[in-house]
Order: structure tokens, then C-alpha cells, then sequence
């Protein structure tokens, strides 16, 4: 462990000290377990604490500190009776992670909730002049139910059966998978699991799972999760080859690809390794004549057109 | 002598005064500073930084122009800016807070903040081991914004090469983004703001309370169809069940309708930005219709014709951008 710096040591102990003169006379044991610093560090900093004061730093001048039998209590510490005004970064952490948690479908800090909401209530009325709320966090969109039974499975290790839609394929199908972990990241959230049916580590948006039900059945947890990809190009995908003109240049700032060439007459040439045709779709349905397929994805964009034309009742006759 | 000693030592010279006191009385009262004068100085500069940097409120007051520099400005540090005030949190109280706290990992300017702002309330140790459930990136700026947000001071920054003064209502994170609601005095209304794409530093004014914030300010971004100048419509939507759910959580409720348990779901949903809103309904292949009105239907209808080869049914009178 490195040795803390003199800002560490001095916040440490600015906050310690209004804690320990509140109280009468702590146990060493009851401050270093609150306060997560080991005995050693806490009798180093008591011990240069009661050489401090006010000029001349007579013994009246200075700040008290007795220790006795194990317990310990500070005295004439008037100018530490408050701990120091928490600063905006601390305060974002403490009042976002509290909205974040209070905005979780089905809240996984059970039973706390109550408790929470007031919290942050408290909190925000020192922070600011009124308590409205000023801060609100989304982890992202689910359904309760679905994201209860998620938790719920994971701590329980049993597995699931969710209903899930694949965006990348355009699909929608059960599959019964070992769900590892339910995160958020990004705004969303998401499952890590192994999954039966691909045989394969997977990562699923939650709110894609339409419907999810616990099995009487448990897996064994790896002992190493190991990270789980996101969605990234591989390079044995198709490569395809578009030219944009500046209404669909966004296809080549947003996306990854393989490079990016300039016409010279406002139009860029991109390439892109696609391994997801309804991907691919998407892109150039809403591109539409601002993206022309130079190779690797010719008749893509016609025969998606027809398909999507087709739900308006334009049957759509070959020429 | 310890430099810990001496920065305590400063701290209460500083919160013991009620005049600000020089640097050289400082010098006197604290003790432990060196007797050559630049070291002195440059050590003291050092501490006054590293006071400021942990967020105490060092203040330097101009005690009068015609003095020489040595005596020209003192320090004090007011207590009612220290001190934080007792929220009155009861175990249960920051025993959620812990959990809470536990459960979000936050990157940038707020990581280890959330350990030091427990330790200054005396939160209970360490709580679970739990991995974090979520993270949540955050910089020096959404900081700022937020402590504008909640002690109402009017911030200053650079946004789509326009310099903004704004009264800061709500931060809200949606999607992966900060977004900042306020009143825009330049543009005189309320605008929506993503942090990410502000310029340069947020400054923020000295006074606090400078507005009153509106009764429901509204929190986080509409959905893209509503971001544009186009004249409003409302468009009918079907869309299979199976994308009902996210489609909803994006247009952030809407009219529905579903008339059997199973089958599509109908939204009603204002639009504003034509070309935004045909983007997102392609983005959901043939799992939607435009039911109407006509003139947004056909438009789709001529779009997709064109791009499937071959003649719409008629060229819309109107082709959004």
C-alpha cells in the first residue's frame, strides 16, 4: 500500500475529527472500521493532531486528545465541529448514484428504497437552497419484471429462458441461458450469460428480452467471467464499399470501418465490415439516395425496400 | 515538521480569524514555514492550492490598493463556506446511500468521490462486495453544472460556436449522455443542451439563487422526431408487439392503443422532424406501418418506392429533407 499523501491524510482526518469529538469516546476499533484506516494510521494522525492550534500554541491553545483504554475522544476542536462541505463532484456521486438506484424498475436495493428516497431528499436540501429534484439518472429502459427475474436468477444461479429479439438478425426467439450478470452501461442494460443455444459467451440488451422465466434448473458460475464482447467487426465479415454524399456522412463518422476516402466532389468513399444484413438494411433504408452501394452489398437495398414496401400494400412486381 | 501538521495548523489560523490575515501573519501564527523568503512563499502557494483543490474555501480578500503587494491581500477561511451543514441522515438513511453508492461506478472527475463524500457524512465502512451494477461516466464539467443546478447559479459556456448564458434547471442522464435543461437568456426560451458538446470550461456565477426553477423542468432529451422546426403533426404508428416495448421507452409514453392482447400496438406521436421520424420508423424494417395522416404515409410510401427501383403510386406534394 503506498504511503497516503498529505491531502489524503488531512481529508481523512478533517472528517474523522468532528465524527470522534460528536461521540463520547469511540473505540480505536469502532473509528478505523468507519472510517477504513488501520490502527497505525489512525494513532499517526491523532498523535500529530494534539500538536495543533492556534499561535502560540500553548497548552490551552492547543487541541486535546486523549487516549485510554482503547477509546478516544478529541477536545477543543471547535474549528472541526462540522466535517468540510462536500465538494460538486462528491456531491454529483453521492445524489446520482442515489436517483440512479431510485430509478431502477423494481429497484434492486431492496428494501431500502424509502430509506434512499429520503436520503437524497436530505441531501439535496443542504446541497442547494430547496429539495427539488435537480439530477435525475436513467440506467436505461426495462421492463421490471423482466430485469427482477434477471437479478433474481443471477444471485440464485438458476437458469433462464427469455424471449429475446435480435436486432442484428431481425429475429425474434427463446433460447434458455445461464445468466452470469445484469449490468448497466452506456444507458442501457444489459445481461452477460453464456447461452445454450449459441453455445457461446453473450451479452443481451435487457430491454430486447421480452419475456424471461426462471427454470428449476442451476449452472455453475465460471470461476473467471472473463469479458463478454460487445457487438465489434470481425474481419472474416463481408466488406462493403459506399459512396456518401454529405447527407449520409454520418454512416462514416459514427460507425467503425476500414477506411474513408475523399472523391473530391464532396462525396467520401467508406468501407465497412458488415456481418448483420438488418444492419446493413437499416443504414441504407434511411441513407437512402444520399448512400450508393459501390460493392459488396448489391440488391441489399431494393429487395428491403420491397419488404418494408410490401406491409403498405404495394405488392411489388419484378420488371 | 510534519507538512500535515503545518497544513492543520493553516486550516485553523484560517477558520480561527474573522479579518483576513496576510501572508505574513499567516507565516507567524502557522509555524513550520521556512525562514528564507521564496521558499516560504512557493511553500505556501502550494498549501493554499492544495487546501482549494480538496474544496476548502480558501478566500482572498484585497485589504487595499494602495498597500504594497506583501500586505495587499489576505485569507481567510469563512466557516459558514466550510462547514457542511448536518443533513441529519439516521444509519438507515446512509446505509442506503452506501448501497447505493456501492452499486454505481462512476468514471472521470467523481471517481473516489463517492468514498470521500460517505467518509465526510461518516457513512457506515465498507458495505458488500458486490461488483458495481452500472456505470456512469462523469467529468469536471457535469460537476460543475451540477453544483450550478442545485445552489440555482447562472453558468456561462460554448455551445454550437455560440457563447451561452444560462440558467441551469435539471442535468438528467439518459442513453449514455449528460443533458443539461435551462433557460438560454441569449435565445430567450428553454433549450436542451448534451454536456459532451459544450466547448471550453463551464464558468459559473458567484450568486447562488439567482432564478427560480419551474415546476417540472423537463428531464432529458425528447426522441429525434421531436428536435426540429418542422410544423407539428401527429402521425398514427403501428408497430408489431415485438418492438412495442422499446419503441415506447424511446418515445417516452405516447398515445397507445393495443387493441388485442397479442397483436400490434397503435402510438400516436407528435412529430416535429419529418426526416428524423421516417429514419427511426425504417430503423424498424417491416415491423411498422404509418397508418397516417396521408400526407406522411405516402411519403413513406414514395421513399421506399424509389429505393426499391421503381415508381411511387404519385410523388407526394411535400418531400421532407
Amino acid at each position: 500500500m503506498s504511503r497516503p499523501n498529505s491531502a489524503e491524510r488531512l481529508g481523512r482526518l478533517l472528517a474523522i475529527v468532528p465524527w470522534v469529538v460528536a461521540q463520547d469516546g469511540p473505540t480505536i476499533e469502532e473509528v478505523c472500521e468507519k472510517f477504513a484506516i488501520s490502527e497505525a494510521e489512525l494513532l499517526a494522525d491523532l498523535n500529530l493532531l494534539f500538536m495543533c492550534g492556534v499561535y502560540p500554541y500553548t497548552p490551552d491553545a492547543l487541541i486535546e486528545v486523549d487516549i485510554d483504554r482503547g477509546r478516544v475522544w478529541v477536545r477543543f476542536a471547535d474549528w472541526f465541529r462540522r466535517p468540510l462541505r462536500l465538494t460538486p463532484p462528491e456531491g454529483l456521486a453521492l445524489v446520482a448514484a442515489a436517483r440512479a438506484m431510485l430509478g431502477v424498475p423494481g429497484s434492486p436495493t431492496s428494501g431500502g428504497r424509502e430509506a434512499l428516497a429520503s436520503a437524497v431528499a436530505k441531501l439535496e436540501m443542504v446541497l442547494g437552497a430547496g429539495g427539488e429534484e435537480g439530477v435525475d439518472v436513467e440506467l436505461g429502459a426495462a421492463s421490471a419484471e423482466v430485469l427482477g427475474t434477471l437479478q433474481m436468477s443471477c444471485g440464485e444461479r438458476r437458469k433462464v429462458l427469455v424471449d429475446y429479439y435480435s436486432f442484428g438478425r431481425d429475429e425474434t426467439g427463446e433460447r434458455v441461458v445461464q445468466p452470469w450478470r445484469v449490468f448497466s452501461s452506456g444507458g442501457h442494460w444489459y445481461l452477460a450469460a453464456w447461452c445454450e443455444k449459441a453455445q457461446d459467451k453473450r451479452l443481451f440488451r435487457v430491454d430486447r428480452v421480452r419475456s424471461a422465466t426462471e427454470l428449476d434448473e442451476s449452472f455453475e458460475m465460471p470461476a473467471s467471467l472473463g469479458p463478454v464482447p460487445v457487438y465489434d467487426p470481425k474481419p472474416e465479415d463481408p466488406l462493403i464499399v459506399l459512396d456518401l454524399a454529405p447527407g449520409a456522412q454520418w454512416i462514416a463518422e459514427r460507425y467503425p470501418n476500414e477506411g474513408v476516402d475523399d472523391r473530391g466532389d464532396g462525396n467520401v468513399r467508406v468501407r465497412i465490415r458488415v456481418s448483420s444484413r438488418a444492419w446493413l438494411e437499416r443504414l441504407l433504408l434511411r441513407a437512402g439516395p444520399d448512400a450508393t452501394v459501390v460493392s459488396g452489398a448489391e440488391g441489399v437495398l431494393p429487395a428491403a425496400a420491397q419488404r418494408v414496401l410490401a406491409v403498405y400494400g404495394h405488392v411489388t412486381s419484378k420488371e | 515538521m510534519d507538512r500535515l501538521e503545518r497544513l492543520v495548523n493553516l486550516v485553523v489560523a484560517l477558520l480561527d480569524t474573522e479579518r483576513p490575515l496576510t501572508r505574513e501573519e499567516l507565516r507567524q501564527r502557522v509555524g513550520g514555514y521556512s525562514e528564507d523568503n521564496d521558499n516560504f512563499h512557493r511553500n505556501f502557494e502550494r498549501d493554499k492550492d492544495l487546501l482549494r483543490q480538496m474544496g476548502i474555501p480558501v478566500v482572498a480578500e484585497g485589504l487595499g490598493a494602495n498597500l504594497p503587494p506583501e500586505v495587499a491581500t489576505g485569507y481567510r477561511i469563512p466557516r459558514d463556506l466550510y462547514e457542511l451543514p448536518d443533513p441529519g441522515l439516521d444509519a438507515e438513511e446512509l446505509m442506503a446511500l452506501s448501497l447505493a453508492v456501492s452499486a454505481v461506478e462512476f468514471d472521470g472527475s467523481a471517481q473516489g468521490a463517492a468514498t470521500t463524500a460517505l467518509r465526510k457524512l461518516a457513512g457506515p465502512g465498507q458495505v458488500g462486495a458486490q461488483p458495481p451494477v452500472a456505470d456512469v461516466p462523469s467529468d469536471e464539467r457535469v460537476s460543475a453544472l451540477f453544483s450550478a443546478v442545485t445552489e440555482r447559479r447562472v453558468v456561462h459556456f460554448d455551445y454550437a460556436g455560440v457563447a451561452r448564458r444560462v440558467d441551469p434547471y435539471r442535468l438528467s442522464y439518459r442513453q449514455g449522455k449528460w443533458y443539461l435543461a435551462g433557460y438560454d437568456h441569449g435565445r430567450e426560451g428553454e433549450r436542451l443542451f448534451r454536456t459532451d458538446r459544450m466547448s471550453g470550461t463551464v464558468v459559473v456565477e458567484g450568486v447562488a439563487g439567482a432564478f427560480e426553477r419551474p415546476q417540472g423542468a423537463v428531464a432529458g432529451p425528447p426522441p429525434p422526431w421531436r428536435l426540429g422546426e418542422d410544423e407539428e403533426i401527429v402521425v398514427d404508428l403501428r408497430v408489431d408487439a415485438s418492438q412495442a416495448p422499446w419503441v415506447s421507452s424511446l418515445a417516452g409514453g405516447g398515445t397507445v392503443a393495443q387493441p388485442s392482447g397479442e397483436g400490434p400496438v397503435y402510438f400516436q406521436l407528435p412529430v416535429t422532424n419529418r426526416a428524423a421520424f421516417r429514419g427511426f420508423v425504417l430503423g424498424l424494417l417491416d415491423h411498422a406501418e404509418v397508418m397516417g395522416p396521408p400526407e406522411v404515409r405516402d411519403e413513406m410510401v414514395y421513399w421506399l418506392a424509389s429505393l426499391a427501383g421503381q415508381e411511387g403510386p404519385s410523388r407526394p406534394h411535400r418531400r421532407s429533407r
